[in-house]
């Protein structure tokens, strides 16, 4: 009998696995695929930014370099060996979550994990062989899975989601993205570089369009420099492979259908939660009619012995806020009184210029009516990203108009997904944008611009512009 | 201007109070003399009537100690505020300011308590010269009494005029304040719009009271609200350390069970709960705890005991207790009859009835008897004034009406203070016999125990009478064993033969 069963091996499954046996719990964990690690470090976060980052030394070998006096002959890429050393880094990160797992005594029972009842968890093999084993308490971190339009084939092969994206053998010549949220925009990046066109179609009127809407269109003028085009406002229809090249028909909004084709199309229009052979209604546990496991504010489901977190639930689709739950829950149980502050949640996307941001955007400020004011700060303005060529996007500070309190914080240049940690901080201890504008910030780095943009929100002293 | 609301001056040997609970809340309409809040102090709890009518600051929160003269909170007058800002919104202090700079505000020594005269600028905590806002403390000011902290009654340049050491008499300049426009700062204090600001302590901000991620968790374990712990961080944020010193203020319900795996596999189940709950003593209580062991460590006491048969005050009772409570609306308890005979062998031995003060006794020619109640907050002993004079339906109406206000914790401090001597009665709970602690300053108390048959020797025949033992303990310095002996007995006789009250023998 175990004290947790944790099924998913995700970020959320692994960490809350590891804070349970911290704890002193007797802890199992469950996965269905043969690497631990889940969506994440399989076919995510990890190998994207792997692609992301050699993607982003050939563009800049490509284009950068000979500014920098830099001259290279005969640059071309070598696809299969970048995919390659993706794959490298992915098995040694799975491997390091296998080491961990042995190093907090956590037993890892490879197979499908589903609800026998809801202290029973069956773990059926591949070659169908099963074993079943007890828990007083089961955490459900099954994550999520790419989400579709029910007219559309995913083949794999042209029509494909991020996860074939990752293992292409081919740069496409033209990728069409449908969906212009972080995933879509992320691959098409790692694309762009190598040399692809990249058409992304997108329902709303802005890329990224949960973002604050500044950093949307700062995205978009940077991604048009490297070849990207954009159809916003339209409406996806249909999808049809033919053989070598795929159609796919939108409509403009105005009535009219426009035609893009491409050599493959990336269908990124979100994700949705994944419960597939789970059996949770063989513990009695609760599943919203959009495939969510319903939750408390504790996060336990309706069966009060079993907890849920990650991607399986409400809230943002992000690995760090899964991790955050997994802690959380695995404290909970250890009757300690934990807390998760998901406003301050930070979100990223890992094109170039990343954007990342905290806290509520411009838009959701006036839709409160909670009355502020914002600080910018261009890096074009910062010595460090001049010096870098990274002089694209900026820093927004939206602080409370009579308080000075930061409310939110977004940013678009270089290296902002590691520069908002700073925002996170502030906020999470309620500073005002003057506290951070009269920290020392060393000099030359792109963190100066944060501070920048909080003296540009205190009273419009920002001292570079 | 906003009115400055102070702890009173409540009784001599008080010097702090308790703020007990805000019956408005911070930021109320509130009226003159309407009841803001009870203060608490060790010897009563007495209502905070407001002193003007306006919009209510609260400064002192729940449980805050706040030494007499202390700031408890403001009022803002509601005029002010509302031409300044017609809206439900407060007013910021750049409204309420002086907007041309070059006044000068002169601050004088308030008025502190009735009996002080003058008091001592202990120390600057401002410099000469530098930037004060409007109620910051400014400088901190020894009373004979207690120390107090003295607010900035202006926003702008401190200059000082007393310097430190100097004696002040009350109304004597301390320091001027040349009005300024705001602060450098552009920070606003926290307004009712800022987000989730629960913080209303003297340098209120936005985040005042806000805890820090891993002090919040801390908080939740221990089940303290944050809104009840002072934070040390900037602006009053709630740091780990403050939430790991943090006390819980009042016994809260035990917490959630969540499942602990490990404890549940470590131990077999016991029943039963293991809770241990802390909570805070009441200024009453600490009070009545320090007096009592002082008592026994400064008198020289003792005690000694009496028999008394209360046949004939039982049957004088039953006798007359239909008449007495429709002649005179109240029943006729025992304690008339023991007050009285109290007050008799009060006059015949005055020692009992007198106290020590330095090298000198106080003899007093009149009984002030205090009576022991049990009140929710801790024990109290309200005064019957002039007992010797009173007729029995007198010291009863009077007992009845102490005892209520007792339990109503209405009592004031005037209501307690000054007794001669004390009469407790432990025998309403059973008690058979004890030793009472004699209630300083006074030098003795008499203990009345509970009633039960005994079979006493009669004029040589054995016979079941209703008896009870009463003590008599006394501070053996002023009170010799011929007096407080001679004292009970003739307690003793008075009770055994009540008819001698009427003749005086």
């Amino acid at each position: 009998m175990y004290d947790v069963i944790v099924i998913g091996s995700g970020p959320g499954g692994y960490v809350a696995a590891i804070r349970c046996a911290q704890l002193g719990m007797k802890t199992a964990l469950v996965e269905k695929y043969s690497t631990l690690g889940g969506t994440c470090l399989n076919v995510g976060c990890i190998p994207s930014k792997a692609l992301l980052d050699s993607s982003e030394h050939y563009h800049n070998a490509s284009h950068t370099f000979t500014t920098h006096g830099i001259e290279l002959k005969d640059l071309k890429v070598n696809l299969g060996q970048m995919i390659n050393r993706k794959n490298e880094v992915v098995k040694q990160n799975t491997d390091g979550i296998q080491f961990l797992m042995k190093k907090n005594k956590i037993d890892v029972h490879q197979g499908l994990g589903s609800f026998v009842n809801n202290t029973t968890v069956k773990v059926t093999k591949e070659d169908g062989s099963s074993s079943e084993i007890q828990g007083k308490n089961i955490i459900i971190a099954t994550g999520s899975k790419p989400s579709s339009l029910p007219f559309i084939k995913l083949d794999k092969d042209r029509v494909i989601t991020s996860t074939e994206a990752l293992n292409l053998k081919e740069i496409p010549k033209h990728l069409v993205v449908i969906g212009g949220g972080v995933i879509g925009l992320e691959l098409g990046s790692v694309y762009a570089r190598l040399g692809a066109k990249v058409s992304v179609v997108e329902f709303m009127d802005s890329i990224i369009p949960t973002m604050d809407r500044t950093m949307g269109k700062e995205l978009q003028k940077s991604l048009k420099k490297i070849g990207f085009e954009f159809y916003l406002k339209h409406k996806v229809t249909s999808v049809e492979n033919k053989g070598k090249e795929v159609t796919v028909k939108a409509d403009n909004g105005k009535g009219e259908i426009v035609e893009i084709s491409g050599d493959y199309v990336l269908v990124s229009i979100g994700r949705r939660p994944y419960t597939d052979g789970l059996n949770a209604e063989a513990a009695g546990v609760k599943i919203t009619e959009r495939g969510q496991i319903e939750v408390n504010d504790h996060l336990q489901t309706n069966v009060p012995n079993i907890y849920a977190i990650g991607d399986v639930v409400k809230g943002a689709m992000l690995a760090h806020k899964a991790e955050e739950e997994g802690v959380f829950v695995a404290e909970t149980l250890a009757g300690q009184k934990p807390h998760i502050n998901y406003n301050l949640i930070p979100g990223v996307v890992y094109t170039w210029p990343e954007v990342a941001s905290v806290g509520y955007t411009e838009e959701q400020l006036k839709e409160k009516g909670i009355k502020y004011k914002a600080g910018k700060f261009p890096f074009m303005a910062s010595g460090r990203a001049r010096a870098s060529m990274d002089t694209d996007g900026l820093v927004k500070v939206l602080a409370d108009a009579e308080t000075d309190e930061i409310l939110g914080v977004h940013m678009i240049g270089p290296r902002t997904a590691d520069m908002i940690a700073e925002a996170v901080v502030a906020m999470e201890y309620r500073a005002s944008a003057e506290d951070i504008s009269r920290m020392s910030h060393a000099h030359p780095t792109y963190t100066e611009a944060f501070k920048e943009a909080c003296l540009a929100a205190t009273d419009n002293r920002a001292l570079h512009v | 201007m906003s009115k400055e609301m102070r702890v009173p001056t409540v009784g001599e040997s008080i010097s702090e109070v308790t703020v007990g609970q805000w019956f408005k809340k911070d930021g109320d309409l509130v009226q003159l003399d309407e009841v803001l809040c009870e203060l608490e102090s060790d010897k009563a709890t007495f209502e905070f009537p407001s002193e003007a009518s306006g919009i209510l600051r609260i400064k002192a929160q729940e449980g805050d100690t706040v030494e007499i003269g202390g700031l408890i909170c403001l009022i803002e007058e509601a005029t002010e505020a509302s031409s300044s800002a017609p809206s439900s919104q407060p007013s910021t202090p750049s409204a309420v300011k002086p907007a041309a700079s070059g006044e000068v505000k002169d601050m004088i020594v308030p008025t502190v308590g009735e009996s002080i005269t003058e008091v001592t600028l202990a120390n600057w905590i401002k410099k000469d010269g530098d930037f004060v806002t409007l109620d910051e403390i400014i400088a901190e000011v020894d009373s004979d009494k207690a120390t107090f902290e003295l607010p900035a009654e202006a926003t702008g340049i401190l200059r000082h005029v007393a310097k430190e050491g100097d004696v002040l008499e009350i109304g004597g300049m301390i320091c001027k304040i040349e009005v300024t426009d705001a602060a450098p700062v552009a920070e606003a204090p926290a307004s009712s719009a800022a987000p989730a600001s629960q913080a209303s302590s003297s340098s209120a901000n936005y985040a005042s009271g806000h805890a820090s991620p891993a002090a919040s968790k801390i908080l939740a374990e221990k089940g303290i609200a944050p809104t009840s712990v002072a934070g040390s961080g900037k602006d009053g944020r709630i740091t780990k350390e403050d939430a790991m010193s943090a006390q819980k203020p009042t016994p809260v319900a035990q917490a959630t069970p969540a499942a602990d795996p490990k404890v549940a596999e470590a131990a077999p189940v016991v029943p039963g709960s293991r809770n241990v709950r802390r909570e805070k003593m009441s200024s009453l209580r600490k009070t009545v705890s320090r007096r009592l062991v002082a008592v026994k460590n400064e008198t020289a006491m003792l005690t000694t005991f009496n028999e008394v048969n209360m046949k004939p005050i039982m049957d004088l009772r039953s006798k007359y207790k239909d008449q007495f409570k429709e002649k005179h609306g109240v029943g006729l308890g025992f304690m008339s009859f023991f007050t009285k005979a109290v007050c008799v062998a009060l006059q015949e031995w005055p020692a009992v009835n007198a106290m020590i003060d330095g090298n000198e006794i106080v003899y007093n020619d009149f009984c002030d008897i205090s009576i022991a109640v049990s009140a929710p907050k801790g024990l109290v002993v309200p005064v019957v004034r002039n007992a010797e004079a009173m007729s029995f339906d007198q010291i009863e109406k009077e007992i009845v009406r102490l005892a209520g206000k007792a339990r109503d914790n209405k009592l004031s401090i005037e209501e307690m203070t000054g007794g001669t001597f004390t009469i407790t009665n432990g025998g309403v709970f059973g008690s058979m016999m004890s030793t009472p602690i004699i209630n300083a300053p006074q030098s003795a108390i008499l203990g009345m125990h509970n009633i039960v048959e005994r079979p006493m020797a009669v004029n040589g025949e054995v016979k079941i009478l209703p008896m009870m033992y009463v003590a008599l303990s006394y501070d053996h310095r002023i009170i010799d064993g011929r007096e407080s002996v001679s004292f009970l007995v003739r307690v003793k006789q008075l009770l055994e033969d009540p008819t001698r009250l009427l003749f005086g023998v």
